[in-house]
């Protein structure tokens, strides 16, 4: 059948009573003295997987690869939020399957434009990393850490300045950062439908859409043509992290995605 | 004796799932069963066809708790050739190392269940204590020891971190010693002999006729798998043989599965050595570019029928460690999959039940369903 | 040393305590505290009280030994938090049992339900008031101290077949009938193996087979019995693998599915204090009790306990082995159960019969030296 010493394909039954019962207690007894030097469990809460003395010593003395590679380096714990650059994109809650991010108010460096960051609820996560891999930013990570678990439910949510805790706790962070596509999609202006509003522009996280003037051009037939001067906004694509949020608020919808075809 | 029905399940030691086996019994002999399923239903179907592309991925992972980065890579195969999107080589060649672990892993997983049924304790320890480093290993690429949302359109997310191929290495050393220590703890017993042989036996044509796959049908002497018979991902350029056996009973899909983990063992070390060897990107450049984001741009669904996005059907075939899965995914252009349609082969095989279980002992439901490999989420989605 | 038992000085014990109480009251209230049946009563109290604390803590001890022994075998650990090594964890167990609310189901029968597993973990505890578990520690001359060990111990199946059927479920009847067929099939190879024992040794007095074991332990020329009486004990103690009573893959927890609580503990107390019985009765009719081969220096059972030490080093022993059994092998079948009691125990348990009796035929073997002449 195969080559690597397959086991045969006959089901005959070897009636050796001998081996009756000796190989498989044989077996048994050489793992027992095996685990006698040291059993492959790991005593969790005194050592653990991350700890790199553990990964070194520990491991090592079991004679069994535990914890090969560096396992915990890209796990996907609780996130990490950096308040202080986070743009208040809405693009973790947007991606988020579970619908376990939510937008609150945290007080920002401007008082008249309150800042609104990540809150996360826990007992609804998934741990997909897709807000994390969303985050234009690179504010929200997601970290090492694992233990949650609490007597209160209400403990389970996290609030931006949890997250923030956590951030500042060191704990070592994913590192994998998605590259953004090349050509993305950019957010493009229908103007005849614009009323230059500003709206976009007050509302855009980064700050990429500035308002320029532009002379009304297109009179309605029969009526002068209007000597106020209006604005449109102008997208900065380099600065544009695509979080579509001048598109939701824009009242005349003149706002799209579009790009080269 | 008079006749008596007895409900083994859902909540049930055998089951290891929920699902609810009746047996019809007389004295100790199984006159008829009848399998119920359907108490895990959680609408995985209907409810992808309310999420992206990408966001169904989580979803696959809850299909089978044992197998899912094979569900990941059912679903994007058909997901991609629906969006008509082509993976990169090296992206191929990560699925294929996905899903060769992650059998190993669900494999070890059916032995740890299927020896503990027989009341062997240990072996259900050195299952599952050498499956932790197959974890252990997904852990260190995908981040999640169980749930991976590792796949995605157009390749996967990430490539391996440095140190990786070595580490795998060292794993698969370890296997594959470990797979003699199995052999002597249940082959090398009179006592699992006599547990096993002769036991549910599913002869070819029966297994066939009801739509049986995996290890379940190639232990009946078919040699059918997927991976060799209709090639997917890199499979035809990897050399391996297909593991079957003649028994048709649970000591012929022990021998299966053994030889498949052999097998599996085998694949990987050609997969490590041409990862070593042939760097690259892990996700297709030409993405569509709203996909090439993971999350969901806000007016998208307006954009999407502006720019009539070509619609597609996919259609994916894996072989998966139960059996054979298959996928359907159609794309009318919006921006999630207007129906998603999975085959179980859990399904199929635990529906044959009758065929392989009526004529036994009592006794012998734990080792003829623990042969089988039940794993119910994916059996109910 | 050898005439005072346990019993005997629980005996003294009450008499000097009770007649110096009595002494220092004087009066109608002090004669009636050197009153001899008084004296007697509280005497057997004593030494009851002794057993039951001796017994239960041997069998946690031994629920302790196990965990440990089976968490090597399978690579982990076993308990290690409560106590130090864990040797308090079966403890707390029990009184978390012990708390907890003991249910019965409404379609139960109410007397069946809660007699069972109190007959059960009774008639348990009796036995180890006939076992000596060293000079001293024994209840005094029982000429047939072994018959009426084995008669207690088999008063099982009666008790589990009532609880399992009283429980009104159908894996506890199954597990019922199982655990009957089982424990009655094995019961014939179980007392064969024991008559080539007193037919060897020429007494029923486990003291007496304990004592003619002096020049050399009876395993060795007695070897098939021990294999017959070692097998038919796991039967009856129904330990893997021979543990399909309560085979937990399909019949859930076999005849105790449906108990719960202190009732619960009451059945895993007596199979632990059935398979200590088991593996005392090993010790005293194959391995010399609490005797030591001559030729070791005799500094070794010198000391006093001695006997108890070696006693309890040797049944933990025996323990140790069927853990390794439990650890190594699957569960066999009913009908392959049956069959392998009926068609092969039995035959070998006869021929370990034919075979005691050659020995005591021939006299003296080769190399284990000679049987002593039979009552001697």
């Amino acid at each position: 059948m195969t080559e690597e010493g397959a086991p045969g394909a006959g089901t005959t039954t070897e009636e050796n009573p001998v081996l009756y019962v000796a190989r498989p207690m044989a077996t048994a007894a050489r793992q027992f003295v095996k685990s006698l030097v040291r059993p492959s469990t790991i005593v969790y809460p005194y050592e653990r997987l991350e700890d790199p003395r553990f990964r070194t010593e520990v491991a090592v003395a079991s004679g069994r690869p535990i914890g090969v590679g560096q396992v915990w380096d890209n796990y996907r714990g609780v996130h990490a939020l950096n308040i202080a650059t986070c743009i208040s994109c809405n693009l973790c809650a947007f991606s988020c399957p579970d619908l376990c991010i939510e937008m609150v108010t945290v007080p920002g460096p401007d008082p008249k434009k309150p800042k609104k960051c990540p809150q996360i609820d826990y007992g609804k996560c998934s741990y997909c990393g897709f807000c994390s891999d969303a985050c234009p930013e690179g504010c929200l990570t997601m970290t090492t850490r694992y233990e949650l678990s609490t007597p209160r439910r209400a403990e389970m949510v996290y609030s931006p300045q949890r997250l923030f805790d956590v951030f500042r706790s060191k704990l070592p962070m994913n590192p994998i950062r998605l590259e953004r596509p090349e050509n993305e999609d950019r957010i493009l202006l229908d103007p005849p439908l614009c009323i230059g509003c500003n709206a976009c522009a007050r509302d855009c996280p980064t700050q990429c859409i500035t308002m320029v003037d532009v002379p009304k051009t297109d009179p309605k037939p029969g009526q002068k043509p209007a000597k106020r001067i209006w604005k449109e906004p102008v997208v900065n694509d380099s600065d544009c992290v695509r979080c579509g949020t001048c598109i939701s608020v824009c009242p005349k919808e003149c706002l799209f995605w579009g790009g080269p075809p | 004796m008079s006749e008596m029905w007895i409900n083994m399940g859902p909540q049930h030691p055998m089951t290891h799932g929920l699902w609810n086996l009746r047996v019809r019994i007389e004295g100790e002999l199984i006159r008829d069963v009848d399998p119920e399923m359907g108490y895990l239903h959680r609408g995985i179907e209907k409810i992808s066809e309310d999420r992206h592309y990408n966001e169904v991925i989580t979803l696959m992972d809850r299909c089978c708790y044992v197998a899912g980065l094979a569900w990941e890579h059912l679903y994007i195969r058909a997901a991609e050739q629906a969006l008509h999107v082509d993976p990169p080589e090296r992206a191929e060649y990560l699925r294929v190392l996905c899903d060769e672990f992650q059998r190993l892993g669900s494999h070890l997983m059916w032995y740890a269940a299927f020896v503990q049924d027989l009341g062997l304790m240990s072996p259900f320890l050195y299952g599952m204590r050498d499956r932790d480093l197959v974890l252990d290993l997904f852990q260190s690429y995908t981040g999640a020891r169980m749930t991976y949302e590792y796949m995605r359109v157009g390749g996967v997310r990430n490539d391996l971190p440095p140190g990786f191929t070595a580490s795998a290495r060292k794993v698969l050393d370890w296997l594959s010693d470990r797979f003699r220590e199995y052999d002597q703890l249940c082959l090398g017993s009179t006592i699992f002999r006599k547990r096993c042989d002769g036991l549910g036996v599913l002869k070819g044509p029966d297994a066939v006729h009801h739509g049986v796959t995996g290890p379940m049908l190639r232990s009946a002497g078919v040699k059918r798998d997927l991976r060799k018979d209709r090639p997917y991902a890199v499979y035809g350029q990897l050399d391996f043989d297909v593991a079957f056996a003649d028994g048709a009973d649970v000591t012929a899909r022990y021998l299966v599965r053994m030889e498949e983990m052999r097998q599996s063992v085998r694949l990987l070390r050609q997969v490590l050595d041409w990862l070593d060897r042939h760097p690259g990107p892990v996700i297709a450049e030409h993405l569509p570019r709203w996909l090439g984001a993971p999350y969901a741009p806000i007016g998208l669904e307006g954009y999407l029928l502006k720019r009539n996005y070509p619609k597609g059907v996919g259609f994916s075939a894996v072989e998966e460690p139960h059996g054979e899965a298959l996928a359907y995914v159609v794309n009318e252009g919006g921006e999630h999959p207007y129906r998603v349609k999975f085959r179980s082969p859990v399904f199929a095989n635990l529906s044959a039940a009758r065929t392989y279980l009526v004529g036994y002992h009592v006794a012998d439901i734990p080792p003829i369903m623990g042969s089988v490999d039940v794993c119910v989420g994916e059996v109910d989605r | 040393m050898s005439s005072a038992t346990l019993y005997s000085v629980s005996y003294d014990l009450s008499h000097t305590l009770l007649f110096a109480l009595g002494g220092l009251i004087g009066g109608p209230l002090g004669r009636l505290l050197e009153n001899g049946d008084l004296v007697t009563g509280i005497g057997v109290l004593v030494f009851a009280a002794l057993l039951l604390a001796a017994s239960m803590l041997n069998t946690i001890v031994l629920i302790w030994y196990e965990r440990k022994l089976l968490g090597r075998f399978m690579d982990r650990r076993g308990a290690m938090h409560v106590g130090y090594a864990g040797l308090l964890q079966n403890f707390a167990d029990g009184l978390k049992l012990f708390r907890k609310h003991t249910t019965r189901p409404r379609e139960a029968d109410e007397v069946g339900f809660y007699f069972g597993p109190t007959a059960y973990l009774v008639t348990s505890l009796m036995i180890f008031g006939i076992l000596p578990i060293s000079t001293g520690w024994n209840s005094g001359p029982m000429p047939l101290s072994l018959l009426l060990a084995l008669v207690i111990f088999s008063f099982a199946p009666l008790f589990i077949f009532v609880s399992a059927w009283s429980s009104n479920n159908k894996y506890s009847l199954m597990g019922g009938l199982r655990s009957a067929a089982q424990m009655i099939a094995y019961e014939v190879p179980l007392l064969l193996a024991v008559v080539a024992v007193v037919v060897v040794a020429g007494s029923f007095s486990l003291t007496t087979i304990v004592y003619e074991q002096q020049n050399y332990w009876f395993w060795g020329p007695l070897i098939v019995a021990l294999i017959v009486f070692v097998a038919a004990m796991l039967a009856e103690m129904e330990r893997i693998p021979f543990d399909l009573p309560e085979a937990e893959a399909e019949l859930v927890e076999g005849w105790n599915t449906e108990y719960g609580g202190m009732l619960f503990a009451f059945f895993m107390l007596a199979d632990y204090l059935r398979a200590l019985v088991g593996s005392i009765l090993i010790v005293l009719l194959f391995l010399g009790g609490w005797t030591l081969p001559t030729w070791l220096p005799g500094s070794l059972t010198a000391w006093p306990l001695a006997g108890i030490f070696w006693f309890m080093v040797k049944t933990y022993l025996v323990f140790g082995l069927f853990v390794w059994i439990r650890a190594s092998l699957p569960r066999v079948r009913t009908d392959q159960l049956l069959r392998v009691g009926w068609n092969r125990m039995i035959p070998l348990a006869l021929l370990s019969v034919f075979l005691a009796a050659a020995l005591v035929t021939v006299r003296c073997v080769p190399v284990f030296g000679c049987v002593p002449s039979p009552g001697a």
